[in-house]
């Protein structure tokens, strides 16, 4: 007797299919009636009521989906085609969990789901805004729309296997997959490129509707930077996952889909710098429409790069002809945009203007462009294959030399923003207050850079002069960029306590309670420079390969390891080769490390193991590459990254920072402040009509 | 199809009908955002950008010069506003006590 649950699944995605088609309909009635002014046979607020009712009913229904699909693994329900292909019975059960997101119709499934997640959470709250969440949940239903039409016609995910007989077992899980970092990554890198859909749903609508003011920036802040925080974890996860299980020692390769993963993450992090502009002076206001446009674009883009084989890759996992769909989704959405822009583009007019080149609006500015310029040199060479075949009919790939030549000048540029921005002035920076705050910085770099070349590190005497250059500039930039940032912490703290007499910091944290904002932002650069310094590492790496022996040893750097045993194990998932080293540092054992190559008997594929011994200084990385087929002895190799754990910590940074962010402020009322020890200068007749309004509504200064 | 799944088919699709269909009492009418709203928050945000330049100030990122430059600039920015919510709302008082 068949298994009731993927029955209930199909059922319910149709079901998801008809509601989601019933909250666009009604929705965009609703709002075309009210826009109008033209009446409906029922009232366009009840109309727009069932509109929202149905966009959280999807949600229900996506749900009831997701759950049998797992209920499908979990049972080992063979005779559903997904859940042959992507478990077996000897699977954990937490990879049979993470085996939902594995494949194709899995992965629609959980971008559909989040989707609806995250669509739920936004009508739940549309008490914020209702006319302005009414567009955005009639967009949200939209995409919503696409992606259960995908489920439905053309990537089932509860398909039945053909001819109707479920075989005895599963043919596996892909073995790149079966590794813990695997069951969150994908999670969080969905949970990223989805979440982009809600500032874009909130952005087209606000255009749309011709929304006064800013309020929906507002808004969608916390949504922005809730996904993403998602999106770099994601990301992050993936560079961990490439390093620990890939084998070829390195975190970034510039894999296609590594590529689709960075691009929205480079337009969303211009986006959140940009905003600013508009927050603070009205400024940039089309700009940023086509920031948060384009960004969940490359979400989508992404998404096909991944799921649709669009270009060949290493974590490419899915593969089918989904891509036309995807294809024509975006230019759907491109030509939506394009045409809402041009409508309303005399709404999108800027309350101010650039008054400086130098000034806190121009750092924003050139992020932006840098930001962008990495964007779109990320974009061509994953698409180059792509066009090359177009033109020429024969693919020519882009390696990562291409894309280093470019990217590392674009990350060296963006550090030195990271540190100049903030000392920047609103609207203009005179000489004196340019003075006044580069000195200390300047000098922090200056003296790093010294001191470096004086320990070793001289571009002109290495092998590869560029690389080290690269790293000298890095790491004197950052000295300069962390300098930058304790100081500006310091001199907020010193006037918080001068005001409340508390200590250095006591001082700091209250400071940080006050403007969440602002001293979160600055953590997550900490964060970003902290990162930076794990990058510039890899200008040392060094490695060695050999064929190893009981007792032979390989030297590499200050490191000996030495071949202790090798042997073979087996379980009912995998049978195991591996081998085990003594590590030895100056003379002194340290530890024993035991790379594994596995080969998994369900899916006749292998996979290997990397045995890593981290410090803060260094990563000793053994991978065992297999074994001679002439001697039977294990091939290993060795490789001595620098700097590795600075990338990890730099993340751990980056998510406390945005944690705080996003935090609300302590409000100025809540906050027990003094006045000022010291008098502002004179007054204007304007400021007293200003002040007297802004100690009534305002409060006290927020530090 | 089975029986086992024909039910809660049945039971999950009006289960979605009555939620999305069930007359409900309270309804939120969509309220427009209004200019006065939009001038509102333009104010706060002057007043915060206001805040936060007395901060820079006293922290000593700026001289004096460039302090006064900046606060009369926003000052002024504050006042054009100001005057625009007070006509808008002398407008609305207005066409309230005609009415």
């Amino acid at each position: 007797m068949p298994h009731p649950m993927p029955s209930l699944g199909s059922f319910s995605l149709m079901l998801a299919l008809a509601l989601s088609a019933y909250a666009l309909l009604a929705g965009t009635l609703s709002l075309w009636s009210t826009a109008k002014g033209r009446p409906l046979a029922v009232s366009s607020a009840q109309l727009g009521e069932t509109s929202r009712r149905a966009g959280i009913a999807t949600f229900w229904c996506v749900s009831v989906a997701a759950f049998a699909l797992v209920w499908a693994a979990f049972s080992n329900d063979y005779s559903v085609d997904y859940v042959l292909h992507h478990t077996n019975r000897d699977l954990i059960p937490v990879y049979k969990f993470s085996a939902l997101w594995s494949g194709q119709e899995g992965s629609l499934l959980l971008w559909a789901w989040l989707l609806a997640t995250y669509g739920f959470v936004m009508r739940l709250r549309h008490k914020v805004d209702v006319a302005l969440t009414a567009y955005a949940s009639t967009i949200l239903a939209a995409i919503q729309l696409f992606f259960l039409l995908l489920l439905v016609f053309a990537a089932p995910p509860f398909a039945i296997v053909p001819g109707g007989i479920a075989p005895k077992d599963g043919f596996g899980l892909n073995p790149l997959l079966q590794y813990p970092e695997m069951v969150i990554h994908p999670p969080m890198l969905y949970l990223g490129y989805v979440g982009f859909s809600i500032p874009f749903a909130f952005a087209l609508g606000a255009l749309m509707m011709r929304y006064p003011g800013e309020k929906w920036i507002h808004i969608t802040r916390r949504w922005t930077m809730v996904t993403w925080l998602f999106l770099t974890c994601g990301i992050c996860l993936g560079m961990h996952w490439a390093y620990a299980v890939l084998g070829w020692g390195g975190y970034w390769g510039w894999d296609p889909v590594e590529n689709a993963s960075l691009m929205p993450w480079l337009a969303a992090t211009a986006f959140l710098h940009s905003v600013m502009m508009q927050e603070k002076r009205g400024m940039m206001k089309g700009w940023n429409v086509w920031l948060i446009f384009i960004t969940f674009m490359l979400s989508i883009l992404g998404t096909l790069l991944t799921r649709a084989g669009l270009v060949s890759s290493v974590h490419a996992f899915a593969q089918s002809s989904i891509g036309d769909w995807f294809v024509g989704f975006l230019l759907l959405v491109a030509v939506v945009c394009l045409f809402t822009f041009f409508l309303q583009r005399d709404h999108l007019v800027a309350d101010n203007k650039l008054e400086s080149l130098v000034s806190r609006e121009s750092s924003f500015l050139f992020n932006n462009l840098i930001l962008l310029a990495a964007c779109f040199t990320v974009l061509w060479g994953t698409l180059f294959p792509v066009l090359s075949e177009y033109v020429q009919g024969s693919k020519v790939t882009m390696g990562a030399p291409f894309y280093n030549k470019v990217a590392v000048p674009i990350g060296l540029g963006l550090l030195f923003l990271t540190g100049v921005g903030p000392l920047l002035a609103w609207r203009a920076t005179s000489l004196r207050s340019i003075r006044r705050n580069f000195v200390l910085p300047c000098l922090s770099i200056l003296v790093m850079a010294g001191s470096l070349i004086a320990t070793g590190l001289r571009p002109w005497e290495e092998d590869d002069p560029t690389s080290s250059l690269y790293s000298l500039v890095c790491f004197s930039l950052s000295a300069g960029v962390i300098t930058a940032i304790v100081t500006e912490f310091l001199r907020g703290a010193a006037v918080v306590r001068t005001q409340t007499g508390k200590n250095l910091l006591a001082s700091t944290l209250l400071l940080t309670r006050r403007n969440t904002r602002r001293y979160g932002g600055y953590i997550i650069h900490f964060g970003i420079v902290v990162m930076f310094i794990g990058l510039a590492g890899a200008a040392f790496n060094q490695s060695k390969e050999m064929e190893m022996h009981f007792g032979d040893s390989v030297q590499i750097g200050s490191w000996k390891l030495v071949c202790n045993s090798y042997s073979q194990d087996t379980n009912a998932n995998y049978d195991t080769d591996y081998a085990l080293m003594d590590v030895f540092h100056n003379g002194k054992k340290i530890t024993q490390l035991a790379p594994e190559r596995r080969f998994y008997t369900a899916s006749q594929q292998t996979s290997t193991v990397v045995a890593i011994h981290s410090t803060l200084s260094r990563d000793l990385y053994v991978v065992f590459e297999g074994r001679n087929p002439q001697t039977d002895r294990p091939i290993l190799k060795v490789f001595l990254n620098p700097l590795v754990n600075w990338i990890w910590i730099g993340v751990l940074i980056v998510i406390l920072g945005t944690a705080i962010a996003l935090v609300p402020s302590l409000t100025p009322s809540r906050a027990p402040v003094a006045l000022p020890a010291k008098a502002p200068p004179a007054e204007t007749p304007a400021f007293t009509a200003v002040t007297a309004q802004a100690k009534n509504a305002a409060g006290p200064s927020h530090a | 199809m089975t029986l086992l799944s024909i039910l809660p088919s049945i039971v999950l699709a009006l289960l979605c009908i009555a939620y999305v269909f069930w007359t409900q009492k309270k309804q939120h009418a969509p309220r427009a955002q209004s200019q006065l709203d939009h001038l509102r928050e333009r104010k706060d945000v002057i007043y915060e950008n206001l805040r936060d330049l007395n901060f820079e100030y006293r922290a000593g990122k700026y001289p004096a010069e460039d302090y006064n430059e900046q606060r009369n600039a926003l000052e002024n920015e504050a006042a054009t506003v100001l005057a625009r919510i007070a006509e808008l709302e002398g407008h609305t008082a207005k066409t309230a006590s005609v009415r």
